[in-house]
């Protein structure tokens, strides 16, 4: 009987552990693989950030998922980072589709926008064509194109190939006040049109 | 019934317990880990690595962006009377120095575009001083951002880290 009963706890510890390790791994974005950085309290059209990335200010489960996915990122005061991994109508980002890019002034000294793949890694290709920046377009507006294989317009382009699902951050370099005051007001997000899948229109 | 409470309580208690100490302990086993493969890839303890270009070939830490130049500098200030002196060469640019605790905390950035910056590091509990920044902890990683976003300016930004220093010293006395 007692050995029945020392069972029944030893089965209750082995159990509570994986479910502790199980419940903070998945709350925290660290497992399963292939999860992104499309999460904060700061959402400006789809592109999510938290400003508390890089201080002890973050909650536990931010500062684990920032530790895995977005480690030695910089405090808000210095480079706001916010990430989209779906397209306008809220379709996950893919591969096998084309995007339109587009944009306008950024509440920022510089700018990037840069393809991530699921385990937050560049994509493994050689295109060369890993964001697109502000050098790029100096007179505000612009526009670039995201797919597997480089436009025939030679307009600007960043490539999926090797990406899978993937996703697009946004780095703001010596943010306005304004931006890190009110987001919503300040920042007119990037737009991410999709374009065809697939060969599909 | 009853039998199952005290199992069911132990249950609910170790969960809970180990789900607070995987998130306390998460950003510490992750930043030890990439300390480790930081080590391992070449990037140097007391000195700034020269980098290479951010591919995804020569990519080493998750999310890098490849229109900076990035140069990294392990340190470990645990041996007594240890200090660390920091200096980021001038850039035209942008430029930052920052540095991150064995938790990932950016527990200090500089902003350096146009000038050249020097600081010392103390160690954890050292008192403050002119031109210090106390480390929270003894071991962690400083890095140097600068704003190359195509080769030539790369090429630049590589010249320019020349005059970056990362120096372990012994404390003044």
């Amino acid at each position: 009987m007692m050995v029945r009963r020392a069972l029944i706890y030893l089965a209750a510890i082995v159990t509570g552990c994986a479910l502790g390790l199980g419940s903070a791994l998945y709350m925290a974005g660290l497992w399963p693989e292939g999860r992104n950085m499309a999460f904060g309290n700061v959402d400006v059209g789809g592109w999510r950030s938290d400003f508390a990335v890089g201080s002890k200010a973050a909650d536990p489960y931010t500062r684990a998922r920032v530790a895995r996915h977005g480690l030695l990122a910089l405090a808000k005061s210095e480079a706001v980072y916010l990430t989209r991994a779906t397209d306008e109508t809220g379709a996950r980002l893919r591969e096998a589709c084309t995007y339109r890019l587009s944009g306008g002034a950024m509440p920022a000294e510089w700018w990037s926008v840069t393809l991530y793949d699921g385990k937050s890694m560049l994509p493994a290709n050689t295109d060369g064509a890993l964001s697109v920046n502000a050098q790029g377009f100096p007179n505000g507006a612009w526009q670039a194109v995201i797919a597997p294989t480089r436009p025939a317009n030679g307009g600007a382009w960043i490539s999926s190939k090797g990406a899978g699902d993937f996703d697009l951050t946004l780095r703001l370099y010596i943010p306005n006040p304004a931006l890190l005051a009110s987001p919503n007001t300040a920042l007119t997000p990037p737009r991410i049109e999709r374009l065809s899948c697939g060969g599909a229109a | 019934m009853k039998r199952w409470i005290g199992p069911l309580a132990v249950l609910l208690l170790v969960a809970a317990g180990v789900h607070a100490l995987t998130l306390h302990r998460a950003p510490a086993v992750i930043m030890d880990r990439a300390l480790d493969a930081l080590a391992k890839r070449g990037v140097a303890l007391h000195a700034f690595t020269t980098p290479q270009r951010v591919t995804p070939q020569t990519q080493q830490v998750v999310r890098s962006s490849p229109d900076l130049y990035y140069a990294l500098c392990r340190y470990d200030l645990s041996a007594p009377g240890s200090q660390l002196d920091v200096t980021m060469g001038g850039w035209p640019g942008y430029q930052s120095l920052a540095f991150f605790d064995a938790q990932t905390d950016n527990f200090a950035t500089l902003r350096g575009t146009g000038r050249e910056v020097t600081v010392r590091l103390l160690p954890p509990g050292s008192a403050a001083q002119k031109g210090a920044i106390v480390s929270p902890s003894t071991k962690g990683v400083i890095l140097i951002r600068r704003l190359a976003p195509d080769a030539a300016r790369f090429d630049a930004a590589v010249e320019a880290g020349r005059a970056d220093t990362c120096r372990l010293e012994r404390a003044r006395t």
